[in-house]
């Protein structure tokens, strides 16, 4: 016998006689009416800095933000108008990371990140500047994960910026991701 | 991990004499994880939300061997390469194969328990392989060559003084460098590392079945890159570690980050499905490592079973009294704290383990805090139980205690004992090997006549 048939049958034996506790379901949530002021709230609560915009006041800000830059990393799926006139860089050179958020959730200020616009300008550039669409903003985690149709090969939730209390617990933002997170929600 | 659990007392003792600071450090860190917790619990209808998960645990624990064969499959399916481990042996040959089929020759760690008791560090470093912990907490300690001493904070034992020499030494920075400053120092050094090297590892949160999702959940987003820059993933989880379901994520996650930080959702959580797809970026091979390591073991036993429904969200240990007087290395084994001391002698043996299950004053806020309920006081006494009945405490105290009862069971024995004791000299002046414990406390003063006589004295001018 290998271990995969050892390991199983030890489990079958162990619980022979212990009762099958049955799998609750879960309950429905009352939804806020409109998320994102909930949303934007919370991201702020995390140490994010968030914006409600038109597409036209995001690129303004992306504009801002990318001033003096040698150039951007761009997710996959950011629209053409977003990267016009800025220098496309590899992710572990630049500066700032622009990336198309999947979805986003209030309760938590979460952005749903799919590993189909690339992993990397999601982390290695020290700004992150993640767009979201106002449509995709859902009020808690659940209603988001049971809408999910397919799943990417990897699914990242970022709620803030990177951070660490492991130096004598003194808050450090940036260890290793992004130290400072912009979102911009897009009407 | 050879266990030193055995020597807990002495390690204990050794530890607060030797190391005051520590009890300081680790006070202070554990005093603002149960702040924050309590914070984040009162936010919510948590009652519900422990009740909840409980349940959704122990459904998963009892349907274990059906959730494993599809989780199985789910994995398979999604590309993953699937193994079994029922030991460190089992997992270090897994381990041995990816090395030398890659060719790896640099590994980047994401903080695992699992990975520190299957002992995968040593074993790398045996292959020639240049390991790196990127938990900054976790990288800390490895370069003082220390185990973790707690589950979420491995490093809060260590004071800022204590960092800032240590990176003197290592990296010339100045003795007084901020906290940023000796962050961005690690930041540098390992970010070459997630850049350079070939394999990664990681443990898991959760596995859920129904999709073959593993979930990882971290503040610095070393757990991210760990899991999608290098070309190999490889991910260590123990088989208690299932969900059924995909959505059932969305109470966990948000649970064991409101116990472990207190925080809605921790910084990052990785949900990864299996190796890149055509065109992305992200590692070409992942495996997935399904570890029993004494868990089926613990899962055959009638009453610390429920020790598998444990999150590893650290509550338990930041509520502990006993706990936040040491830190977790006194403990001699990965788990420290009460679920140290309960899951310990399961892990284990009780043989090796049973001074841990005497390291708590069962005043109960260990169940309070943990977001699963384990009953963890019921099982310190449960294992208590089970020490004295196999006969492993010590003979000096079997014949202390046998004594004990022989005076305080006759009235005559008890008044000559107690009149003898009072007309001694007090012990701290006679006996060198209490000084440990009596240098930091006041003199024994006994009471010139006994408590009974006292109340006798008190109740006779009321003319009874
Ligand atoms: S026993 Fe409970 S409180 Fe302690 S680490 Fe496990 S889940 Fe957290």
């Amino acid at each position: 016998m290998d271990a995969r048939s050892r390991i199983l049958s030890r489990v079958k034996r162990a619980l022979e006689d212990r009762p099958k506790a049955f799998l609750p379901e879960h309950p429905h949530l009352p939804f806020p009416e409109d998320p994102i002021p909930l949303f934007l709230e919370r991201l702020g609560e995390n140490g994010a800095e968030a914006h409600l915009l038109s597409p036209e006041g995001a690129q303004a800000l992306l504009r801002e933000l990318a001033q003096g830059l040698p150039g951007v990393a761009f997710g996959q799926g950011v629209p053409a108008p977003f990267r016009e006139g800025l220098p496309p860089l590899p992710p572990e050179e630049a500066p700032l990371g622009v990336s198309w958020a999947l979805f986003a959730v209030a309760e938590t200020g979460t952005l749903a990140l799919s590993s189909a616009d690339g992993r990397r300008a999601q982390l290695l550039p020290p700004t992150h500047l993640v767009l979201v669409e106002r449509e995709r903003v859902y009020p808690t985690l659940l209603a988001a994960f049971q809408d999910l149709k397919t799943l990417p090969s990897a699914l990242g939730l970022h709620s803030g910026p990177s951070k660490s209390a492991d130096i004598g617990q003194v808050m450090v933002k940036g260890v290793h991701g992004p130290g400072r997170l912009i979102v911009a929600v897009l009407t | 991990m050879r266990a030193k659990a055995k020597l807990y007392p002495k390690e204990a003792a050794r530890l607060l004499r030797e190391k005051p600071g520590v009890r300081e450090a680790v006070t202070g860190a554990t005093l603002h994880f149960e702040r924050n917790r309590l914070r984040a619990y009162a936010e919510v209808p948590i009652a519900e939300w422990r009740e909840r998960a409980k349940a959704l645990k122990d459904h998963v624990l009892s349907h274990l061997d059906h959730y494993l064969e599809l989780a199985e499959k789910r994995l398979r399916e999604n590309g993953v390469q699937v193994h079994w481990a029922e030991t460190p042996e089992d997992a270090h040959r897994l381990l041995r194969a990816v090395v030398e089929r890659h060719g790896v020759k640099r590994a980047v760690k994401a903080k695992s328990m699992l990975t520190e008791e299957l002992g995968v560090n040593p074993l790398l470093a045996s292959l020639g392989v240049e390991v790196f912990e990127t938990d900054l907490g976790e990288y800390l300690i490895q370069l003082l060559g220390e185990p973790p001493s707690h589950i979420v904070g491995p490093a809060i034992h260590l004071s800022l003084k204590e960092i800032q020499k240590l990176f003197h030494e290592r990296f010339g920075t100045p003795l007084d460098a901020s906290p940023e400053a000796l962050a961005q120092v690690a930041r540098k050094v390992l970010r070459e590392a997630f850049l350079s090297a070939e394999l990664g590892i990681s443990g898991a949160n959760f596995l859920v079945a129904e999709t073959g999702t593993l979930a990882l959940m971290e503040n610095e987003g070393n757990i991210r890159l760990s899991t999608s820059l290098p070309k190999v993933h490889v991910a260590f989880v123990g088989i208690e570690k299932l969900l059924p379901r995909f959505q059932d994520l969305a109470l966990f996650l948000p649970l064991t980050a409101r116990a472990a930080t207190g925080q809605r959702l921790s910084t990052f959580v990785s949900l990864i499905q299996g190796p890149a797809r055509e065109g992305e970026e992200g590692p070409e091979e992942v495996h997935v490592v399904l570890v029993d390591h004494g868990r089926t073991a613990l899962l055959a036993d009638p009453e610390a079973w429920e020790t598998l429904r444990c999150l590893r969200c650290g509550a338990c240990l930041n509520a502990c009294p006993v706990y936040r007087q040491t830190g977790g290395h006194p403990y001699g084994y990965v788990y420290s704290g009460p679920i140290g001391a309960v899951l310990d002698p399961g892990l284990l043996s009780l043989e090796e383990a049973y001074p841990l299950p005497y390291a708590s004053t069962l005043c109960g806020a260990c169940l309070e805090a943990c977001p699963v309920k384990i009953p963890i006081p019921k099982l310190l006494l449960t294992w208590r139980h089970r020490a004295v009945a196999e006969g492993l405490s010590p003979a000096w105290e079997k014949a202390a205690l046998a004594a004990y009862r022989r005076v305080m069971e006759s009235p005559t024995l008890y008044r000559l004992f107690s009149k003898a004791l009072r007309g001694l000299p007090l012990p701290q002046d006679l006996l060198p090997l209490l000084r440990a414990w009596t240098e930091g406390r006041g003199p024994l003063k006994p009471s010139p006549k006994p408590f009974h006589q006292l109340w006798r004295e008190m109740e006779e001018p009321h003319g009874r």
